[in-house]
């Protein structure tokens, strides 16, 4: 599956042993070697040459490479036009797509911005600073609102020596701009093209942008807007082509623990039960998906008794929920964070509501237990040697009752916390931080046990596995990575996002793991094989939250557009735009039924959406390959409900097992 | 707002800022070129590193970027970290300093006594973090719970004078319109574009109702402890929006009735009660002006307010209501209602007229005064010369004793007014007979006032400029703010003019109390008890984040005889934290919202129990 739709840019680790070690040991060499050079330490460097049999040409090519690169990176804008003529070239393209009939107008317009980009880099590059300047000037205003982050970041520079090291540029040179439009459209444009001989509009058209053509009638103005924004445009055709297994795994058999439960919870080892009273939620839930993975297509630790006894426990909570959909909403509890000034920075429930923990500035964890059971440490090793293991109790007995107290500090990052995440089991929890680490805490003994050095740059999200053993972290190098919690090293490494990642977020048959970034776009990844198989666009800013649906067929994300976006994982399209917030969505969660979406944020708002509706609404008969017959449900009466706190940020929340909504954030006062 | 953003795009460092910074790192002589190079160089990157750490900022979840973001952005691209620059408190004041042709600004760095420091006994320990649940919502409803918002802000307010259909929504927040009569309104305005407006009806809760009763019953009751708890509720409280109308009927119906019966006390009360509704900041009065406003009216300009005119004191109401209307017009005046024109018409009409009783002239006359130095000019000084004239006939012929008693007030309340905007008139030059001749009978008694407040002016000055340099030139001492204020009590001027002082520094900061000083102090006999906290850091900086609570204690039980009687006054000026809210609001806060306000450091706050009317300012 790999090779059929690998993408140059997505790594995984898996290269063969023996060829990496040596092109290292090279690489590790001729490191040495410069490092030599540089501090002028020539009798150690030819003798390391002589041994090692390195030839002073190894060593330019190396250098040279590199530059070589470089140069030709950057050549990519070379041209000997007249400037003067850009911005003639631009005004003449404006002029010819305002007088395209209406259906084309709206798609042709969408190549005016990537052309303003590469117009202006050309110009830039070819030292026109004043032409430069102009051009934006008179032509910054026409790109869309949703571009203007893109451009004032783009007008910083205005040399050709700021050029190099710039990421932003640096996408924009080495990838092209996706469009995608109607067969209609595009030979009205090339026809346009050809007629005028516009040479330096047609190379940049040629070079840097990529036009996706498809059959079908054009889309309209709300079609394309939802799927624009990205860093790089949209997305072409083959990218979501993929088969994604989206449902869910097969549930264990959790009859016999759920039966022996019913009869007054008598005897652990009472081996017989009775197949009498089948609840037909779970007869359901045991029937094979068609859409789910294989149960061993990712290697998932076994269940241990302790998980099936909570699997039981959550069944048994779980017939107890609450039926809600539009006219009959949630309670919400909240919990607030009171002196905490600016200090919190995340927050994060257990599974089963029990233990929340936030992150703080200062680098410092708190976990905080919801129900009155207090947290407590484990007894000292010499302790736990007189209990006795065979008790029922014996989970309750490894624990010392003198150290209860309401609430636990974790200290150990040397800078903010951007994220934490309990462990489905409530064993661990995983936190990630400015220092580059993501460390592992045992919530039994309370201290850390491991820390995972990888992301070099701040990590910013952080995501336990709903199987326990796997996460993934998301960070400013670009980069997602799963790990192991029993490797230091990651165990597979997403790359292709031309931005930060923001936030990763694991499919609840642990198979897939969803990114959220910075170049606007959400992607899923196959844990199998480390392909992206979905690229989705429609955010307009940088994304900072990601949940799935309870059944794994949706994605929702929200972001710094103040938009929340339900995406179909089956076809990777936009199923429902939600707009409300007026600040950055921070969290989401979908209801345990699915039926209800809750979105909180900066804006001191919780909000509730109605998913039932947006799900009844969608037409699923429909050719997705066809991007017009793609409608996007946006209208404003799936807004369900809004509750404002009192200026408190919802940074968290997370709906019980029995529905019942929780939201946390910290309290600021008003300045 | 899109040149805004145009300019914030294309900014780049000036090469004078590059040169002065590199001359404060010891690189003389930079080239003009060479500076603009760098400056060049120099704004790209450090826009890159403002891109860096608004990204740290977002993923922190804060409003606000830190200096220690784009600490963390520095060490993000592998760059040392600039030490030193903190923001505890949010933001870092840039001071601004022009001499030698050159204008800085500068991040002051003051020199700390590490003595005092040593010495000063530690700082309490801030609260650790909590956790507090409450019910945001149940069932889908949002309960009225101090931890949650008041239901409807005043926006909301604002907007449901325009849009009807809103006020469903606000007033009934526990049912949700269903969803199938949400569509059939909206299928009903397609079909029909008459408008129709929804019928609302105003439903009290039981709660709300014994609220209501018993808020009226204290604000006019005989026990004052209650009344000022009361006030206190209607000043302070969030939600009172749905009782707002029948607040405002119940203080329209009292005037109403109480003006006929010459209930000074009542009136008084009234007003008081009024006072609180204006003060609240989640009320919005707009709708319920064509009530509140010809009641708070009649409180200036009645011919009679109560019943022995020339025993009692009726004038304290008058002054007081003017404050009301001044305040109105400040916060609910606009091209659409045209308060403040309508209002100045009507005072200046009064002024105008001679038939009028000389108690309604007072009050006009007060009512204009409040409303600013402006419509003194234009509406009052024209009529000096004929006031003065009235006055005249009434002290020199045999006029009643009240109407002598009137026109001595007359006399006071032009005291009062008049000397702020004389001065832009007139300068220290002119003689009395020129006073005479511009303003008839009052001319020698307001040339003698002008010259008075020159002569203080003369004597404040040369203190005030002290403090004034700093601002204006890179000299970095300050002086403590409590200097100025100190040398006022011993200084035997008209009480008035110690907030008159016209000096740059303490324009704003005096200029405000004297609208909203609740009883103009006239007796000699008075204390000023200015308590300052030791704030070294700040000088005077007006408008900002100090606050001061103005109290008046006035020592007597009665309301309002001693306000003009001169009897000993105490004015309490009580310097807060900036960081602290207005300190009654916070204590009150703390009170609402459990322990949500919790760190706001408290303020001693003198009692204001036994005092007659109390009003508060913040700056």
């Amino acid at each position: 599956m790999a090779s059929k739709y690998g993408y140059e840019s997505t790594a995984v680790v898996k290269t063969e042993p023996d060829d990496m070690s040596l092109k290292s040991d090279k690489q590790t060499l001729l490191a040495v070697l410069q490092f030599l050079k540089k501090h002028n330490l020539k009798g150690t460097e030819s003798l390391l040459k002589q041994e090692a049999r390195i030839s002073d040409d190894d060593l330019r090519t190396n250098e040279d490479k590199k530059t070589e690169v470089t140069q030709a990176l950057a050549a990519v804008y070379k041209s000997d036009d007249d400037p003067s003529l850009y911005e003639d070239l631009y005004g003449d393209l404006k002029k010819f797509i305002d007088s395209c009939l209406d259906v084309h107008k709206v798609e042709l317009s969408t190549i005016l911005y990537p052309v303003f980009v590469h117009m202006y880099l050309e110009l830039v590059y070819n030292g026109h600073e004043w032409n430069a300047a102009e051009f934006y000037s008179k032509f910054w205003q026409d790109q869309e609102e949703h571009h203007h982050d893109d451009l004032a970041r783009l007008s910083s520079v205005r040399k050709k020596e700021h050029m190099p090291g710039n990421q932003l540029l640096e996408n924009f040179k080495t990838s092209k701009f996706v469009l995608r439009m109607s067969r209609d459209s595009y030979t009205h444009l090339k026809r346009h093209l050809q007629e005028k001989r516009l040479s330096p509009l047609l190379t940049i058209i040629q070079d840097h942008l990529f036009i996706d053509v498809f059959d079908g009638v054009p889309r309209t103005q709300q079609q394309i807007q939802a799927t624009s924004g990205g860093l790089l445009g949209e997305v072409d055709k083959d990218a979501n082509k993929a088969k994604v297994f989206y449902g869910l795994l097969k549930e264990p058999d959790l009859n016999i623990l759920l039966d022996e439960d019913d009869d007054a919870g008598e005897g652990d080892e009472k081996p017989k039960k009775k197949k009498s009273k089948k609840d037909p939620l779970l007869m359901k839930k045991s029937k094979n998906d068609p859409n789910a993975p294989p149960v061993n297509r990712i290697p998932l630790p076994e269940l241990k008794d302790q998980d099936l006894r909570e699997r039981a426990m959550a069944f048994r909570e779980a017939k107890r929920r609450v039926k809600l959909d539009h006219n009959h909403l949630p309670s919400v509890c909240f919990y607030t964070f009171l002196n905490a000034y600016q200090g919190v920075t995340c927050v994060d429930i257990s599974e089963d509501s029990s233990l929340l923990a936030a992150g703080f500035t200062d680098g410092n964890i708190r976990v905080w237990s919801l129900t009155p059971n207090k947290l407590k440490d484990m007894k000292d090793p010499d302790d736990l040697d007189l209990i006795d293991k065979e008790a029922d109790d014996v989970m309750e007995r490894i624990f010392d009752d003198k150290t209860a107290c309401d609430n636990k500090l974790l200290v150990g990052h040397g800078g903010t916390v951007y994220a934490t995440s309990i462990s489905p089991d409530r064993a661990y929890l995983l936190s990630c931080s400015d220092d580059g680490t993501i460390r592992l805490w045992s919530l039994y003994i309370w201290t850390n046990l491991v820390c995972y050095k990888g992301h070099n740059f701040p990590v910013w999200d952080v995501d336990f596995s709903p199987h326990g053993y796997y996460f993934v972290s998301a960070g400013h190098d670009r980069t997602a990575r799963v790990w192991a919690t029993d490797h230091h090293q990651p165990v597979r490494i997403f790359a292709g996002h031309l931005a930060d990642v923001d936030c990763c977020k694991f499919h609840p048959n642990s198979n897939y793991v969803a990114t959220g970034s910075s170049d606007k776009s959400v992607r899923l990844w196959d844990m199998l094989n480390g392909s992206c198989v979905r690229i989705m666009t429609g955010h307009k800013n940088t994304i900072h939250c990601l949940e799935f649906s309870p059944d794994g067929r949706y994605l929702a994300s929200g972001g710094a557009d103040n938009l929340a976006v339900i995406w179909d994982l089956s076809s990777g399209a936009v199923v429902a735009q939600l707009k409300g917030h007026t600040n950055i969505v921070y969290s989401l969660c979908f209801s345990r039924d699915g039926t209800i979406l809750a979105t909180g944020g900066l804006d001191d708002s919780i909000r509730l959406w109605d998913v039932q509706k947006i799900m009844a609404e969608q037409d699923t008969e429909v050719d997705t390959t066809i991007p017009s017959n793609i409608t996007v449900n946006d209208s404003p009466s799936l807004l369900l409900g809004t509750y404002y706190t009192k200026s408190t940020t919802v940074l968290g929340l997370h709906f019980t097992r029995c529905n019942l909504l929780i939201g946390c954030g910290p309290y600021l006062a008003p300045s | 707002m899109a040149s805004e953003k145009e300019s914030r795009v294309g900014s780049v460092l000036s090469a004078e800022s590059i040169k002065v910074i590199a001359e404060s790192i010891g690189v003389s002589g930079l080239q003009d070129e060479a500076a603009a190079f760098l400056a060049e160089d120099i704004s790209y990157r450090l826009k890159l590193i403002v891109q860096e750490a608004e990204k740290l900022r977002q993923h922190s979840k804060r409003t606000k970027l830190m200096c220690s973001d784009f600490d963390t952005a520095l060490q993000m691209k592998n760059v040392e970290p600039i030490y030193g620059h903190t923001n505890r408190d949010g933001y870092i004041p840039f001071r601004h300093a022009s001499g030698g042709g050159r204008e800085i600004f500068f991040t002051e760095e003051k020199e700390v006594d590490l003595q005092a420091i040593v010495g000063e006994p530690l700082p309490k320990i801030p609260s650790d973090v909590t956790l507090k649940a409450h019910w945001l919502c149940i069932d889908g409803v949002q309960p009225a719970l101090p931890e949650n918002p008041p239901p409807a802000t005043k926006d909301h307010q604002k907007q449901e004078i325009l849009d009807t259909s809103l006020k469903t929504s606000i007033n009934r927040p526990h049912k949700r319109p269903h969803p199938d009569s949400m569509k059939y309104k909206h299928h009903y305005k397609h079909k029909d574009t008459v408008k129709l407006k929804n019928l609302t009806t105003h439903e009290l809760s039981v709660e709300q109702q014994y609220y209501y009763k018993e808020i009226t019953e204290s604000c006019v009751g005989p026990d004052e402890q209650k009344r000022s708890e009361a006030l206190q509720s209607l000043q302070q409280d969030p939600g009172l929006h749905q009782m707002l109308p029948r607040f405002v009927a119940f203080a329209a119906e009292g005037v109403n009735i109480n003006v006929v019966q010459n209930n000074l006390a009542l009136l008084i009360y009234l007003m008081r009660m009024v006072k609180s509704l204006l003060d609240n900041p989640t009320l919005y009065l707009d709708k319920y002006l064509h009530n509140l406003l010809p009641a708070v009216m009649t409180c200036v300009v009645s011919k009679q307010l109560c019943l022995r005119p020339d025993m009692d004191n009726h004038w304290a109401l008058r002054d007081f209501a003017a404050r009301l209307v001044a305040q109105i017009c400040r916060n609910y005046s606009n091209n659409t209602n045209n308060i403040q024109a309508r209002v100045t018409k009507k005072f200046s009409k009064a002024i105008q007229s001679e038939k009028v009783s000389l108690a309604t002239q007072y009050g006009a006359l007060a009512g204009l005064g409040e409303l600013g130095p402006e419509v003194i000019k234009s509406c009052l000084l024209p009529y000096i010369c004929m006031l003065g004239e009235r006055i005249k006939s009434v002290n020199e012929g045999s006029a009643l004793n009240v109407d002598k008693i009137a026109a001595e007030h007359l006399k006071k309340q032009l005291l009062k007014y008049l000397p702020g905007v004389l001065k832009s008139f007139h300068n220290s030059t002119e003689t009395v007979d020129e006073f005479n001749v511009a303003y008839g009978y009052l001319g020698p008694m307001m040339y003698s006032m002008f010259i008075q407040k020159e002569k203080n002016l003369a004597a404040t000055t040369s203190a005030v400029h002290s403090l004034a340099a700093p601002r204006s030139s890179i000299q970095l001492t300050q002086r403590p703010a409590q200097i100025v204020i100190q040398q006022q009590p011993s200084t035997p001027v008209p009480p008035s003019s110690p907030f008159l002082t016209p000096t740059p520094t303490l324009a704003s900061l005096t200029s405000r109390p004297l609208s909203s000083l609740p009883s103009t102090p006239t007796g000699i006999g008075q204390k000023f008890v200015i308590m300052s906290q030791a704030r070294p850091a700040t000088p005077i900086v007006p408008q900002s984040s100090i606050n001061t609570v103005v109290k008046v204690v006035n020592p007597q039980q009665s309301a309002m005889a001693a306000a003009n009687s001169g009897a000993a006054q105490k004015i309490v000026v009580i310097q807060g934290d900036p960081k602290s809210d207005d300190v009654s609001v916070s204590l009150r806060a703390a009170v609402l919202g459990g322990a949500q306000s919790a760190p706001l450091v408290q303020q001693p706050v003198t009692s204001s129990a036994n005092s007659g009317i109390t009003g508060k300012e913040t700056l």
